[in-house]
């Protein structure tokens, strides 16, 4: 047989694609389901972290989210959950950071006085500098942090240690650090406006 | 360059050393220059980029003599494709932290010019064996070079390794560590320090081919 004929290109191209394609596919089925039980448990954790909810394990999260009520305020989705005689209100929320967007979860009180916690979902932002708003130290800071009229400023100095309604920026990323408070401020106008009503 | 040699010991010296894909072919500067800022995440995008070009070397091997000539490329992208969007798709299940960490360069690894060369320079005309090898061989080539420019960013830029930080609390990081250009200077000191050892060794150097 002639392997540079055309008919044998034409076929043997066929086959190759199909045989390749074939074999994406069913791996691809074969882990779909597992790659979406990994997203979905990324967004729970995130949700529960930024409600301070204690875990451990990925069962734990599962466990935990089922107890989060999920509900509807104008077009918005807030998780609620009551604890300590309190209720807790987290939102997932989106905004540009400085090379793309920034989803996270900011966890609030009933009346919007202060922020319960904050999660990182993922960002863009350059590793090592912006990105640093994903670690523990950065995201810590909004654990029941009493807000000042219903604000938050990210200072550059540093050293805010309880004083209200301020947080210590990321040295070296005064743009994402920007981003993250007007990114944050929007989103308390937001709970403070539909929370806010009922209050 | 030649590929006269082929014994295995000779091919892995080559794809090592004296012809290695970074610092003497110059070939995938473009991930050594994004993915090296963390050892760990460098570790898992090399792994990949081993495991796709031995495993393509070997596939082109296998079909070298039913491939028509005027498909042979399409062909070889495609298999190429093949192999990395498979580990794109085990990484997104099994490692998600490392994925969402390498973000796109998973699929940029299709584009990186060593293992399309590697395929047409030596599985076209090599037995599958010892095409698998030198794939694998030529892959821990770029390996070693990115891991060493990953160890000298990520311990000065964050004075860590692997994550764990080493360097004492008080160290002040060098941010353009962090940023790609410092990868630039070290692939420059790479291929500095390299041929001049090489010079020394009497070892014959390609000079710009």
């Amino acid at each position: 047989m002639n392997k540079q004929s055309l008919p044998y290109t034409v076929v043997f191209s066929f086959i190759v694609c199909f045989v390749f394609v074939f074999l994406l596919s069913l791996t691809h089925q074969a882990t779909s389901e597992l790659v979406q039980l990994n997203q979905e448990l990324r967004q729970q954790r995130a949700v529960l972290r930024a409600l301070a909810v204690d875990f451990e394990t990925d069962d734990q999260i599962r466990a935990l989210f089922a107890d989060i009520e999920a509900v509807e305020y104008d077009d918005m989705t807030l998780y609620r959950v009551q604890r300590g005689g309190e209720t807790l209100y987290a939102r997932i929320f989106a905004g540009s950071g400085v090379w793309g967007t920034i989803n996270g979860v900011l966890g609030v009180d009933r009346e919007v006085t202060r922020t319960v916690g904050l999660e990182i979902i993922d960002h863009n932002e350059t590793p090592g500098l912006g990105g640093r708003i994903d670690e523990p130290w950065f995201k810590q800071q909004f654990t029941d942090k009493p807000l000042l009229d219903g604000r938050l400023e990210v200072v550059r100095e540093g050293g805010t240690e309880g004083q209200d309604g301020k947080v210590d920026a990321v040295t070296g990323a005064t743009g994402t650090s920007r981003s993250m408070q007007t990114i944050l401020n929007r989103e308390l106008e937001r709970l403070q406006s539909v929370l806010g009503g009922e209050a | 360059m030649s590929d006269a040699a082929k014994a295995p010991g000779a091919i892995m010296k080559q794809n090592l050393w004296t012809s290695n894909p970074i610092f003497m072919q110059v070939l995938g500067i473009c991930s050594a220059l994004a993915v090296t800022n963390l050892l760990s995440n460098t570790m898992i995008m090399t792994i990949g980029v081993v495991f796709v070009t031995a495993m393509s070397s070997l596939t082109v091997s296998l079909l070298k003599s039913l491939i028509p000539r005027k498909v042979r490329m399409v062909v070889q992208t495609l298999i190429i494709a093949f192999y990395v969007i498979i580990v794109d798709i085990v990484l997104r299940a099994y490692l998600p932290e490392i994925s969402r960490n390498l973000g796109p360069y998973v699929g940029l690894i299709i584009t990186n010019c060593i293992i399309m060369g590697r395929a047409e320079a030596f599985a076209q005309s090599n037995g599958p064996v010892l095409s698998f090898w030198d794939g694998m061989t030529s892959g821990m080539g770029y390996m070693g070079v990115l891991l060493t420019i990953a160890l000298v960013r990520e311990l000065l830029g964050f004075g860590s390794l692997f994550g764990f930080q080493v360097l004492p609390a008080g160290f002040e990081p060098w941010i353009i560590m962090v940023m790609p250009p410092s990868a630039f200077f070290l692939i420059g000191l790479i291929v500095w320090i390299g041929k001049t050892i090489m010079h020394r060794q009497g070892e014959p150097v390609l000079e710009g081919e």
